[in-house]
This record gives structure tokens, C-alpha cells and sequence, in this order.
């Protein structure tokens, strides 16, 4: 029965691939220019397929998200999968969504083609009284080299789902424009409506006259706008965790702003006038006041103020032939719109005589373009005392060598050296032989130490590996003092015991045999062996008949323990 | 006890000998290249002290000092860097250097941009290479003593550990010292613009683009000879080609 039901099903199943067809759809074919529709691809009786979405200029396609079904009714089976698909457009006019080929089980599908119509007004409208910009500049006339404040507020009302801002693109040729990367927001109500308010802080520095347009710009935001395709002022949080909205950028065009960028006028123009544009403020210090002639003095000119410190040249100081000057040091700071700007000018002056009674006084031209005007900052010489210097013929003595002048640091050379001092070798002491070996010397030292280290434990912890070590010297020693054959023979057997690390009492001829042939050792040497421990038991034993001679014996045993040694057990 | 006494003269003896170092008497040329700049004849007094064959640091600065009267401002740098080499903590002679530097207005110029660059700088500089030398066997002594005498002393490992960093360390850093003099006295000698203003091509060529420009008394590196032209970096990374004539090498290392 189940079989049946198996067959059938796959047979209603081969039925249906049959009746495949391809459709897309839109939900509206007219819309105002940032919203969106949904395109839904429907491939009925499969349920998979592979839409290719053709590239359309001005129109982008974001997904797709799928669904399926399939149903069996009364024997009757049938399936489906969709594919929808955001499309936003990104201007208005008339745009073909062309047929779109469907590949369903190797076989193509093509869709009918999609027209779609984006409008402005509408909705555009209604977003646009929710979310907008305007440029701001403190006054739309402006002066070449001026540094002037220009602002982008952009409003959102409290409804919209704002989520941030995706880009902005401006047109501003000829005014040097830049702005902070960080926006300021604050919160405003127009018209009994709360809008929260962002601030693109920036500048202008025109850099040629006429008339000049800021803009149009164009900022992209980023709103919430549920899957249909609209912003839905109120979407929560949870929906969108939900999946029922998605962030879309939005650009608003915000319009130009013309600039009118005067020159500087000729008229008052002073002659040392250098370019300085702004309103600037000039203070001058000198430290100390009171000085011998030959002492320095610290001359600190500080420039301050609005507008473009890089416009802003060095002061010119006055008469300056009574002191002996030194190049300036000059530390600027600005912020980062070069809106505001701070000079630090010091210079060191020696005055050359006590007549000098009065600093060179500082004069500084600028245009202010608050006051349309050309303005002179001038600070009164700063009054000084000096005294007559110390001396400069005094002598001091160096070392009991000789008389000198007097050494003043910081203003002369200092004087000769009387002697040739130390003498460096002619080869530096890292390339002598000397420097490598006494480096070498520690490692080897640190190595041989830590070798002999271990020598000493193992000595210590492995009883064989002493016996083994000990044991040719000791049976020497033996062999030295032996008198008679049973001291040889007991050398012999010491060596043996010690080698092979077994007990020295018991060991015969035999015995010896039987543990040094698996060792490796030859049967000649064995042999040998063999014949030494029987000439001993002989004399030992027997008396006469291995009277052969003592010294014979020992030498042979030495002889058998040299071959030994050489033979690793 | 005698076993120590004859370490300690030992140690000693290595010591002096590293530093390889001989104590002069007063040289007659000297005095006598002293007097010729007390009697303000600076050009003579200059191939006097030039003549000296045996050169001390204290030949350097005199001669260094003998040119600055002269108003050459450039080989007095020379020379006081010279002299610094072989001496490098004399305060004379690095207030001389000093002052011809800021009368040249190359002070800044000469200096390395950033900190830590200037920090090495003039730590590596404060020695010569042979007080880094003796520095590194001190080092690396003390490193292999301590570690020695730990397999030994296991009770004392602590305090042993203790001085086997601190011998690692200068180890270390005087084999970083070293081993920086070494190979940049090699690989980029160091030398001074002796001329005036000197241009720094773009190619070993009298008529190529010039690069930049390099103030009399400015220190540079030379990356490349070719003879006539050397390739000189400044301090601040700047690099290009500049004759050889306008540039005198700092030789003692």
C-alpha cells in the first residue's frame, strides 16, 4: 500500500514539472523617488529555480529572500518557490525591469518585462518636510584668504527612522572646503515639531573671487523602511530584529548656497600689509629685562586669533642693528578647520652695548574682515636695563698646564686641550683576537661545566657506569701491586666484575667465557681469556708445572685488559 | 684566598687589556700647534695639528677649533665629530660640536625625527666601541658565571637568576650597541658636509633634478660610493646623490 502511495506521489510530482511557468510581479509600477518596490519572481510547479537578475541603470536590486510551498489536495499535488527582490531607485524617470531568465531543472524561463515609473513629489514631499538640510555661513560675502565657518544642518523629524548617514558629496570649487569628520547633534522644535538636528561643522577658504556656489549636496541617510518599500515613522526595534524592516540609504539634496568671495581692497591698503587675514591679537614678552651686555634675552612674540594662521607671516621687528640676533624658533597650533590659529615667535637677542635701553618693537598688518578694514597691531618697545658685561679678559687656569681664556659656553668655542689625551688603538679592541677568544672562553667554561656536572651525577647515580669507568684504572693498580698469581688473577677478576658489573668473587674462566662471547667479544681474545685464568689456577693450585713466570702472567693480563678496553661491552 | 686575588688580577689584566688604551704625554707638536692658534694664525696652527700622526680625540677638537676660526664651519663639525668618536662623553668637546651645529642652524637637521631614534642614538653614541666591547664581555661573563655557578649553588639560585638578567641584559644591549657601530661604520660610514650649501641630486649626474639641499655641517649617511658621487641619506630619511668633494667621512671607529 505504501509502495502505491510512493508511486503515485511521484508520478503527480513528474506531472508537475510538466506544468512549470515563471512569472514576476511588482506591487506598484508608480512610486515616488525614495521609496522602493518589491519584485517577487514565482516559479510554480518546482520547487527550486535560479533567477537571473538583469543590471538595470538606476535601479538596484538587493536580495533575494525565498519562499516555498507545496500542497497535496485530493491526489492533486503542487509546489512553488518565490523570489523577492528590494528594488530602489536611484533617480526618477522610467525604468524596464527586462525579462528575467529563470533556470528551472536545465530548462529556461523567461519572465515578461516589468515598466516601472518613479516620480518626484508625493511621498518625496512628505519625507521631505520630515528630513531636509540647509547650508549655513555667517555672512555670504566673504574675502579671498579668509578662513569663514560654513555649517550643514541636516533635520530629521522625531518620527523618522534615522539611523545615520552614508556619504556626503558637495560641490564647492574654488572655496577650499573641509569639514570635521564627526557630526554634532542636538535637538529643535519648528513648528510645535521635535526635530534632532546634525551638524556637519566646516570651513571655507576661498581661493578666488566672484560669485561662488556652495552645492548642491547631496548626504545620504540611512533609514529603517519596512520590506514593502516605505519608511514607516514608529517601526520598532522588535520589527526590525524581526525582519520586517531593513536599513536603506536615502539621499536628500540639499541646494546650493552662493558665496560671494570679495577680493581684498586696494584702498588702505598698507604697504607691508603681507596677506594676513583675520582678527589677531599680538603680545610681546621679553625675559629677562634686566641683563648684562652678552646675556641673551628671550624675545616671545605671540599672534592669536580667527582666521587662517598660515596667512600670518612673521612680525617685522624694528631696528635691530644694536643686538646680535639669532635665527627664530616659530611653533604654530591650529585647529583642525584652521578656523582659529596661534603663532609662537622667540628669538634670542644679545645686546651688544649697555646704551641699549629698549627692545625693537613688533608690528604686525592684517585684514580684518569683521570690519572690512586693514588694521595695524603694533606693541610698544618693552623697556630694558643693561648692565656692563663681566669681562671677557679674565684668565682661569687649566689643569696647571697653561692660562687660557676664559671659556663661555654657549657663546664662543671652548678652548684647545693642552694635552694629546688617551690614544685609542689603532684596531678597536672588538676586532682583536683577544675580544673572540675571551667571549668564546665563558660559553666553552659554561659547557665544559655543565658536561662535568653531568658526569659527576651519572658517577653518582649509575653504580655500572662508575664500575665501568673505574675499572681498567683499578685492576692497574692491582696488577702494580700483585706479588703472586692469585693477585693477578684476582686483578682480573676486579676488571671483569667492574666491566661487565657482575660480582668479582665468583668469576672463573667459564664464567668470564660465557658473559663475553654474546658481548661480541672474539673467541681469540676469549680464548686468551681462558687460558690466562687456568695458567693462574695452575700456579696457584698445582704449584710447578706453571712456573712459568709471573711477570709473563701480568703482562699478558695487561695485554688482555687493553683488548678489552678497546672492545665496547 | 690566593686563588681569588689571582682572579682579581686576572680580571684586571683583561680589562685594561680590552680597553687597549695608553695614557700620552704632552706631544711637543701639540704645544707647538697650540701656540701657533694662541698667535691667531688658525691656517698654520691647522696643518700643524694635521701633521700630528698619533690622533687623539684632543687632536681632533683643537683642530676642530683651529678651522672654526677660520671660519669653516663645516670641517670644524667635522672634526669635533671626529673627536667624539674617540671621546665621547668630553663635554668640551660635545659643547663645541653643539655650538657649531646651532651656529650652522643644523642642530635639527642632524637630529633624528623620532624619539626613541634619538634615544638610541645617543645611547649607542655614548661609548666608544670598544668600552661597548668590554660592556658585552662583562655581560656575557656574568651571564655564564651565574648560570654556571646555579648548577652548583642550587641554595643561592635566586640572587644567581638575578645576576644572570642582569648579565643578559648587558650582554644585550652593549651587543646591540656594538654590533649597530659595527655595521653601520661599514654599511653607511657617517660623514659631514664640509662644503656650503650642497645639492643632493636625484642621480649621480651634474645635471640631473635636484632633490634637496644640504647645509654645511649637516650629518649624513653614505649609502653608496661611486667615487666621485656618494649617496647620502640625512637624518630625517631624505636621500639623494651629492659630490664626493662636498662630504668628509667620519673615519676613526
Amino acid at each position: 500500500m505504501r509502495f502505491c502511495v510512493i508511486i503515485g506521489f511521484l508520478l503527480a510530482a513528474t506531472r508537475v514539472f510538466a506544468d512549470v511557468s515563471v512569472v514576476a510581479s511588482v506591487d506598484r509600477n508608480r512610486i515616488s523617488f525614495g521609496e522602493s518596490v518589491t519584485l517577487t519572481v514565482a516559479v510554480q510547479g518546482a520547487h527550486n529555480g535560479d533567477p537571473s537578475i538583469p543590471k538595470v541603470d538606476g535601479l538596484t536590486f538587493n536580495g533575494p529572500s525565498t519562499s516555498t510551498s507545496f500542497s497535496f489536495v485530493n491526489g492533486q499535488t503542487s509546489q512553488s518557490i518565490s523570489y523577492t527582490y528590494q528594488v530602489t531607485p536611484e533617480r526618477t524617470g522610467e525604468f524596464i525591469i527586462p525579462a528575467i531568465g529563470v533556470d528551472v531543472a536545465g530548462k529556461s524561463y523567461l519572465t515578461v518585462p516589468i515598466k516601472l515609473v518613479v516620480e518626484k513629489g508625493g511621498s518625496q514631499g512628505e519625507l521631505g518636510q520630515a528630513l531636509f538640510g540647509r547650508v549655513s555661513l555667517s555672512s555670504q560675502q566673504v574675502y579671498i584668504g579668509q578662513t569663514a565657518p560654513l555649517d550643514v544642518y541636516v533635520y530629521s523629524r522625531a518620527d523618522v527612522p534615522l539611523h545615520g548617514f552614508g556619504g556626503f558629496n558637495y560641490q564647492a570649487e574654488g572655496l577650499g572646503f573641509k569639514n570635521l569628520p564627526n557630526l554634532k547633534s542636538d535637538t529643535k522644535v519648528i513648528d510645535g515639531q521635535a526635530f534632532k538636528v546634525y551638524v556637519i561643522q566646516g570651513a571655507v577658504s576661498p581661493t578666488t573671487t566672484g560669485v561662488l556656489n556652495f552645492g548642491p549636496c547631496i548626504l545620504k541617510t540611512q533609514l529603517a523602511v519596512q520590506n514593502r518599500g516605505r519608511a514607516w515613522p514608529g517601526d520598532s526595534l522588535l520589527e526590525e530584529m524581526m525582519g520586517r524592516t531593513q536599513v536603506r540609504e536615502v539621499p536628500i539634496t540639499i541646494d546650493a548656497l552662493p558665496i560671494t568671495v570679495l577680493p581684498l581692497p586696494e584702498e588702505g591698503r598698507p604697504s607691508d600689509f603681507s596677506g594676513a587675514v583675520g582678527q589677531w591679537n599680538l603680545e610681546v614678552t621679553a625675559k629677562p629685562a634686566e641683563v648684562a651686555v652678552g646675556d641673551p634675552i628671550t624675545f616671545t612674540i605671540k599672534i592669536s586669533g580667527n582666521g587662517n594662521i598660515d596667512t600670518v607671516p612673521t612680525p617685522k621687528l624694528g631696528a635691530l642693528d644694536e643686538f646680535k640676533t639669532y635665527d627664530p624658533t616659530t611653533k604654530t597650533t591650529k585647529d583642525d578647520l584652521n578656523t582659529t590659529g596661534e603663532r609662537v615667535i622667540q628669538q634670542v637677542l644679545i645686546a651688544r652695548s649697555p646704551e641699549v635701553k629698549q627692545l625693537p618693537n613688533v608690528r604686525l598688518v592684517y585684514f580684518d574682515p569683521v570690519a572690512k578694514a586693514y588694521k595695524t597691531a603694533v606693541q610698544a618697545p618693552i623697556k630694558l636695563v643693561v648692565k656692563a658685561g663681566s669681562g671677557s679678559q679674565s684668565t682661569i687656569v687649566s689643569g696647571g698646564y697653561r692660562l687660557r681664556p676664559e671659556e663661555k659656553l654657549g657663546q664662543d668655542i671652548v678652548y684647545l686641550k693642552g694635552d694629546l689625551g688617551p690614544v685609542a688603538p689603532a684596531t678597536p679592541f672588538c676586532a682583536t683576537p683577544t675580544f673572540w677568544v675571551l667571549n668564546t672562553m665563558p660559553v666553552l667554561a659554561l659547557l665544559g661545566g655543565m658536561g662535568w656536572k653531568r658526569r659527576s651525577d651519572r658517577f653518582r647515580g649509575d653504580v655500572a657506569y662508575a664500575r665501568r669507568m673505574r675499572a681498567a684504572k683499578d685492576a692497574r693498580k692491582l696488577l702494580v701491586a700483585a706479588t703472586n698469581y692469585d693477585e693477578v688473577q684476582h686483578a682480573l677478576q676486579n676488571y671483569l666484575g667492574d666491566r661487565l658489573n657482575i660480582p668479582a668473587a665468583g668469576i672463573t674462566a667459564s664464567i668470564a667465557e660465557e658473559q663475553l662471547l654474546p658481548r661480541g667479544v672474539n673467541s681469540e681474545l676469549a680464548a686468551d681469556l681462558k687460558a690466562c685464568f687456568e695458567t693462574c689456577d695452575t700456579a696457584r693450585f698445582a704449584g710447578g708445572s706453571a712456573d712459568t713466570g709471573l711477570a709473563a702472567t701480568r703482562e699478558n693480563v695487561e695485554r688482555l685488559i687493553d683488548e678489552l678496553e678497546k672492545t665496547h661491552l | 684566598m690566593n686563588l681569588r686575588k689571582h682572579i682579581y688580577k686576572v680580571v684586571v689584566l683583561v680589562w685594561l687589556l680590552g680597553l687597549s688604551v695608553a695614557i700620552a704625554a704632552p706631544s711637543d707638536d701639540l704645544k707647538a700647534a697650540n701656540q701657533l692658534y694662541d698667535a691667531g694664525k688658525f691656517a698654520e696652527a691647522t696643518v700643524a695639528y694635521e701633521r700630528i700622526e698619533s690622533k687623539t680625540a684632543h687632536v681632533y677638537y683643537n683642530l676642530g677649533n683651529a678651522w672654526f676660526r677660520q671660519n669653516k664651519l663645516g670641517l670644524a663639525i667635522l672634526n669635533y665629530a671626529q673627536a667624539r668618536r674617540l671621546a665621547p662623553r668630553d663635554p668640551d668637546i660635545l659643547a663645541n660640536l653643539k655650538f657649531a651645529q646651532q651656529r650652522l642652524g643644523v642642530d635639527d637637521v642632524n637630529t633624528p625625527p623620532h624619539a626613541l631614534q634619538r634615544f638610541l642614538r645617543s645611547a649607542i653614541e655614548s661609548c666608544t666601541a670598544s668600552e661597548w666591547s668590554a660592556g658585552e664581555l662583562v655581560g656575557i661573563w656574568l651571564l655564564a658565571l651565574a648560570i654556571g655557578a646555579c648548577v652548583y649553588l642550587p641554595k643561592a639560585r635566586t640572587a644567581l637568576l638575578v645576576i644572570a638578567v642582569a648579565g643578559f641584559f648587558v650582554f644585550g644591549f652593549s651587543g646591540f650597541a656594538l654590533s649597530n657601530l659595527v655595521i653601520s661604520n661599514h654599511s653607511s660610514p657617517e660623514a659631514i658636509v664640509v662644503a656650503g650649501e650642497t645639492e643632493a641630486r636625484f642621480a649621480p649626474l651634474s645635471d640631473s633634478t635636484v632633490h634637496f639641499r644640504l647645509a654645511e655641517g649637516t650629518q649624513v649617511a653614505i649609502r653608496e660610493d661611486r667615487g666621485q658621487w656618494l649617496f647620502v641619506g640625512r637624518a630625517d630619511g631624505q636621500q639623494g646623490w651629492v659630490k664626493a668633494e662636498a662630504i668628509g667621512r667620519i673615519t676613526n671607529f
